[in-house]
């Protein structure tokens, strides 16, 4: 369903609420001006049933069967008034207190007239009045009572329904809104954290089933752009191959040119001075030309390290103990440096499905790297832990080394970037770039210059049927 | 030859040891610099026949040694090493203004020659 769909379903249903709970206090309403209206009718009949009562009280006192009469007269007026009213008092107490009153006054009457019509006037004949009268007088106040107190039934009735009534639309208006927007919000919260992820260079698609309504059409969206935005980056990464190529082939043709120089140098020096050296000194000369042929091995093997086809080694393994390892063949730099380790290894950590030498390497290459960059003194911080979502490994090495100039920051991983001159051939980073890669991980850098460098390796987590493939 | 001063200057530690070997065997007084900083303060102390200079270091460069010493003391030849003759821009700038330049691998026996002749034309 829609948003708009739901919003507009949940306000109906509050509408519809309030207009069933005005009906019924409209009913409420139409009820107590019915009773209300008896009750003045009954307040009438009452008073004039009093005066016929005191000409009756008249007639006893004084013989006065005028009185009688004037009685008579009023009963009449009452019948009529009653039958003209009949449909008031039908509604407001029923057919049959209309009836019973109607009786009362019949009976009230025949009593009257008896007495009047009578010569004898008997006693038993005055009290039968006396009896019809008070009789009338009790039954039309009974009914008056009764009318008054359900009046007043009905009105606390009212106001109870009108307060329960209130409270229900309020909690369901809250509950319904609260509902809607608890979904809608969840989504975004979805989207958001998939754009977060894309923002950070991982285009991976929203794997949790899509809603059909308009934030499902942006979460669509989302996926489609994510797709196009990974396809793009290949490209952008095929490019930037060939420019790394373009950076790499010069970086080799200056990088070999020393060595192949020196190595030159060395024999044309040898041939020159040969008659003058000593045996030794012979020896040495063709020592340097070994160290400097295994200065051009080193080259090339970390150029080999770089073009090797990926994962010919991979199996499962532990993160933490290849951190160990590698912690364990820097031992000794690290005592010569004199810089303070420390380790934070977070345990149970999901395998990974690793080339554990060039895991390995990476390490160290980072590890030297910090080592070169620190001081007496310094601190090196080595912390794995298993990201969010269980997806990813991320190891961190930080240290407290003098840090990378911003400007430079870019080109830490370009090939033969070095700031230590002929003592580095600006190829760790680099290699290290690669292995990560190739790894479908991720490494970062980020550094203050004079406070500390922090390199980010990123791993993908082991998952035993998905990678059957490698 | 007797006791003309070569100074070298190359970061490369071997170019300097390999040259001076060389050189001393033929009669000159060679010293031996690995960057432009220690070797610009030795210029200021004592003359020197021929400076010969790696172009690309880290510091001061050859570039900056050779515009130095052609200003400050113009009789003195300079000898460029580049790593690559021609295709740098950097060495068309130093057409004219440098004695001669060498691309590497330096032929010794060349430099040599360059040497004797830039010491011989006054
Ligand atoms: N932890 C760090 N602190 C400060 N600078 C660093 C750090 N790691 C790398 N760098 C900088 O990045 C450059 C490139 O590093 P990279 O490991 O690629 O080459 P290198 O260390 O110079 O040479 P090699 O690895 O062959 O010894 C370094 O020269 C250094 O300037
Ligand atoms: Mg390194």
């Amino acid at each position: 369903m829609k948003i708009v769909h739901k919003i507009n379903l949940a306000n109906i249903s509050v509408i519809i609420l309030i207009a069933l709970t005005g009906f019924f206090a409209f009913e409420n309403l139409n009820h107590v001006l019915t009773k209300l209206r008896f009750t003045e009718i009954a307040d009438d009949l009452n008073a004039s049933f009093l005066e016929m009562r005191l000409s009756e009280k008249n007639y006893f006192l004084y013989r006065d069967t005028s009185a009688l009469a004037e009685i008579s007269k009023k009963i009449g007026e009452s019948m009529m008034t009653l039958e003209s009213v009949k449909p008031d008092i039908i509604k407001a107490t029923g057919e049959k207190n209309f009836e019973g009153l109607k009786s009362c006054l019949t009976r009230y009457l025949t009593e009257v007239d008896a007495v009047r019509d009578s010569a004898a006037q008997t006693v038993e004949m005055q009290a039968g009045v006396r009896e019809a009268g008070q009789k009338l007088r009790e039954f039309s106040d009974q009914i008056t009572h009764l009318e008054r107190s359900r009046v007043n039934e009905i009105l606390s009735f009212s106001k109870r329904q009108l307060f329960s009534s209130l409270c229900f639309i309020l909690i369901a208006a809250i509950g319904l809104r609260y509902m809607t927007f608890f979904k809608i919000l969840k989504t975004l919260k979805q989207i958001k954290r998939v754009v977060v992820s894309i923002s950070e260079g991982n285009f991976r698609p929203v794997e949790t089933e899509i809603p059909d309504d308009e934030l499902g059409s942006v979460m669509t969206a989302i996926n489609a752009m994510s797709k196009e935005l990974e396809d793009r980056e290949e490209q952008i990464l095929q490019s930037k191959k060939l420019a790394s190529l373009g950076i790499l082939t010069a970086g080799v043709a200056h990088e070999l040119g020393n060595p192949l120089n020196n190595i030159s140098m060395i024999a044309q020096t040898y041939m020159e001075v040969y008659d003058s050296l000593s045996k030794e000194d012979r020896i040495d000369f063709m020592v340097k030309i070994e160290e400097e042929s295994h200065r051009i091995k080193h080259i090339v093997d970390n150029l080999l390290d770089f073009s090797r086809p990926k994962k010919s080694k991979s199996k499962i393994a532990d993160l933490n103990d290849v951190v160990l390892r590698s912690l364990k063949l820097v031992q000794n730099m690290i005592h010569v440096c004199n810089v303070e380790t420390s380790i934070n290894l977070q345990e149970g950590l999901p395998p990974v499905f690793i080339d554990e030498d060039q895991i390995l390497e990476v390490l160290i290459n980072l590890m030297t790297n910090s080592l070169q960059a620190s001081s007496r003194g310094d601190s090196l911080k080595i912390i794995t832990r298993l990201l969010e979502g269980d997806e990813y490994i991320e190891i961190t090495v930080e240290d407290t080394g003098k840090g990378i100039p911003h400007e430079l920051l870019a080109h830490v991983f370009d090939p033969f970037f070095t700031t230590k001159g002929n003592s580095g051939t600006g190829l760790g980073l680099f290699v290290s770039y690669g292995i990560i890669k190739n790894h479908q991980g991720v490494m970062k850098v980020d550094s203050t210059e004079g406070v500390g460098t922090c390199f980010t390796i990123e791993l993908p987590a082991y998952k035993a049927n998905t990678e059957e493939e490698a | 030859m007797n006791g003309q001063r070569i100074m070298v200057i190359d970061d490369e530690n071997i170019v300097g040891k390999m040259l001076k070997a060389v050189l001393e065997q033929d009669g000159y007084n060679v010293e031996t610099f690995l960057g432009g900083a220690p070797a610009l303060a030795r210029l200021q102390e004592e003359r020197f026949d021929v400076v010969i200079t790696d172009l690309k270091m880290k510091g001061i460069d050859g570039m900056e040694i050779l515009l130095k010493v052609k200003k400050e003391w113009p009789e003195t030849k300079v000898i460029m090493i580049t790593a690559f003759a021609g295709l740098d821009a950097a060495v068309e700038a130093l057409r004219g203004k440098v004695d001669d330049f060498f691309p590497k691998p330096v032929k010794i026996k060349d430099l040599k020659a360059c040497i004797e002749r830039l010491l011989s034309t006054p």
